[in-house]
């Protein structure tokens, strides 16, 4: 079975969100008001998903910073990000961080499922608005000439496009000609390229501000 | 207020320095050259009387209470009045104006009240004030010479420049205090979004999530929360138009998400001209009304942004019945196919360029493509 961990500082959300989940046939491990107690918690509960709310009213580490510190000490976890609307920036920097996915707050309760079963299988939870920020980030990394960013291939591009336009993976195997799987290989590797790359700058600013030995 | 005397208080500090170093060179003069004088004890009287308006002036200038023009001006009649005795203790001799000329009794001295005036009034004030002490100073040698000349400009440009200073550094200080004024403003707004947005609207997504299903009343009434909570969302999506006159192309689309329509958008916002977001909202709308009105009511629509930096790209795309592009072509010309047309027209207006996919069973796919005028903003690093 399952194990999540909801991490949320509204409490009646929390508690429904439990609530469905269990309904579900998921266990619900634990709850956390905000990312320290999570964090606090996580070694104990043991949980497999952990749903992460982005904004914690009693400040602390944000859903991503406590996302990077879970992942690091626990890269097995998978993160399931709940936000709100207008937080694209903060989801983008969970993403970052590690988290496998993102799902607004006002999904329905079976596309909140779906989420958790396949976040919990390993898969990043590619919904058309996660297409979109993965393309945007690529993007705006491809304006600076600069950077040794990594860069999307011609089908890659092609195929987050088609993702962020909300077409199924069998639509879009259909349409290019491609299998399945491979298209859902292209969509995660977009997104493991992002967060390696995001790794790779964390350690290089660490290196040249001298937060970390050579 | 705070600010505009924090930013002040080291010009002072600066007029205060200034003034004990040169009493002290006032000083060092009227030791040094007293046995010339012709009245010695006048001219210790008027050492003295440089050496209290000095404390009496520091003092003055060191509290911003009492730096006030009144002040100064009685600073400037007392300077004047020091360094016009000069023409009582001084000999002929030694006011005579020549190699070996012995300066007057308060010499660099008599700058005070011109840096004073210059930092709490500005240039005017304080190019006239240098100029007062220059024709005392002319007044009592007799004679314009060229180092009578070459003070003068000196004491006057001293005012001129500082006066400029001060007053760019006043209003600077404005500036900086006005512009975190509207930051704390946008802060505070900011804080009250989010602070409903974690409360009333995840109690009325909480709502609509469970009511959703249930027939009825308590149905309804999921709807009518749902309805709520995303012109909530809205609500906070949207940016107001920044002074540049851009928008967030962004931010104003998310205020057409809903239940059947997804907005995807990149993290960052995506300014454009606020009349040209104007226009692409009110062409999305048009899709997504055509789509209503065609598709059905379980069709659902997506609309995508990209930024690439010289231009724009919006994807709108529905997963209707689509249409026949040979029917759609032959539709248009005759007239019926109104939606199209006023979409193009938009997007002609607008300079872009606009594409159209559709098909039988396949939906209906626009991609508008609008340049932009200006150069794109700088690309920033990621810096983590």
């Amino acid at each position: 079975m399952t194990r999540v961990m909801v991490v949320d500082d509204h409490p009646i959300w929390r508690a429904g969100v439990a609530r469905d989940l269990v309904e579900q046939g998921f266990e619900v491990v634990a709850t956390a008001a905000d990312g320290a107690a999570a964090l606090r918690i996580v070694p104990a509960a043991n949980p497999d998903v952990v749903l992460m709310d982005l904004h914690f009213a009693s400040g602390g580490p944000s859903g991503a910073e406590t996302t990077r510190r879970l992942i690091g000490s626990r890269p097995d976890i998978r993160v399931l990000v709940l936000s709100a609307s207008g937080e694209h920036a903060d989801v983008l920097a969970a993403l970052q961080a590690g988290a496998s996915g993102y799902l607004m707050k006002s999904a329905s309760v079976p596309e909140l499922v779906n989420a958790v079963r396949r976040t919990a299988e390993g898969d990043a939870v590619f919904t058309a608005g996660l297409a979109g920020l993965v393309l945007g980030e690529y993007r705006r990394m491809a304006l600076d000439l600069r950077s040794d960013a990594p860069r999307l291939t011609d089908r890659e591009t092609e195929v987050l496009r088609q993702v962020a336009t909300g077409r199924t993976a069998r639509q879009i195997a259909e349409a290019l000609v491609i299998s399945h799987r491979t298209v859902e290989n292209h969509v995660q590797s977009t997104l493991r390229k992002l967060q390696l790359h995001n790794r790779v700058e964390l350690a290089r600013y660490a290196i040249e501000h001298g937060l970390i030995d050579r | 207020m705070l600010a505009a005397t924090d930013v002040m208080s080291p010009l002072w500090r600066g007029v205060v320095t200034l003034r004990v170093i040169t009493a002290a060179f006032a000083i060092a003069v009227i030791i040094v050259h007293h046995d010339g004088f012709a009245r010695p004890g006048l001219g210790w009287a008027a050492l003295a009387g440089i050496a209290v308006w000095t404390v009496f002036t520091c003092l003055a200038y060191s509290h911003h209470v009492t730096r006030r023009i009144s002040v100064i001006v009685v600073d400037l009649v007392v300077t004047l009045t020091l360094m016009g005795s000069s023409a009582l203790v001084l000999s002929p001799e030694q006011l005579a104006e020549g190699a070996g000329h012995t300066p007057s009794l308060t010499t660099v001295w008599a700058s005070g009240p011109v840096v004073a005036v210059a930092v709490h009034t500005g240039w005017v004030a304080g190019a006239l004030f240098g100029l007062a002490v220059s024709v005392v100073d002319i007044w009592l040698r007799g004679v314009f010479t060229t180092n009578l000349a070459r003070d003068t400009i000196l004491l006057v440009g001293t005012g001129f420049v500082l006066g400029l200073a001060a007053t760019a550094a006043r209003r600077a200080s404005e500036q900086l205090r006005r512009s975190a004024r509207t930051e704390a403003a946008t802060a505070e707004r900011e804080r009250l979004a989010r602070s409903v947005h974690d409360s009333v609207v995840q109690v009325l997504a909480r709502v609509r999530a469970r009511g959703g299903a249930l027939d009825g009343e308590a149905g309804e009434l999921a709807r009518l929360a749902g309805e709520q909570e995303v012109a909530l969302r809205c609500l906070f999506a949207a940016t107001p138009p920044g002074a540049t006159g851009e928008r967030d192309l962004a931010g104003a689309l998310q205020l057409l998400a809903g239940p059947r329509v997804e907005v995807s958008v990149p993290a960052a916002a995506v300014p454009l001209p606020a009349a040209d977001v104007a226009e692409l909202v009110a062409l999305v709308r048009e899709a997504l009304a055509n789509t209503a009105r065609h598709g059905g009511p379980e069709a659902r629509s997506w609309i995508l942004v990209e930024d690439l930096g010289g231009e724009v790209a919006l994807t709108i795309r529905d997963d209707g019945p689509g249409v026949d592009a040979v029917l759609l072509a032959g539709a248009e010309s005759a007239g019926r196919m109104g939606v199209s047309r006023s979409i193009r027209g938009r997007v002609a207006d607008l300079g872009g360029t606009l594409a159209l996919g559709t098909g039988p069973g396949q939906g209906t796919e626009w991609e508008v493509r609008l340049a932009r005028l200006r150069p794109p903003r700088a690309a920033v690093s990621a810096e983590p």
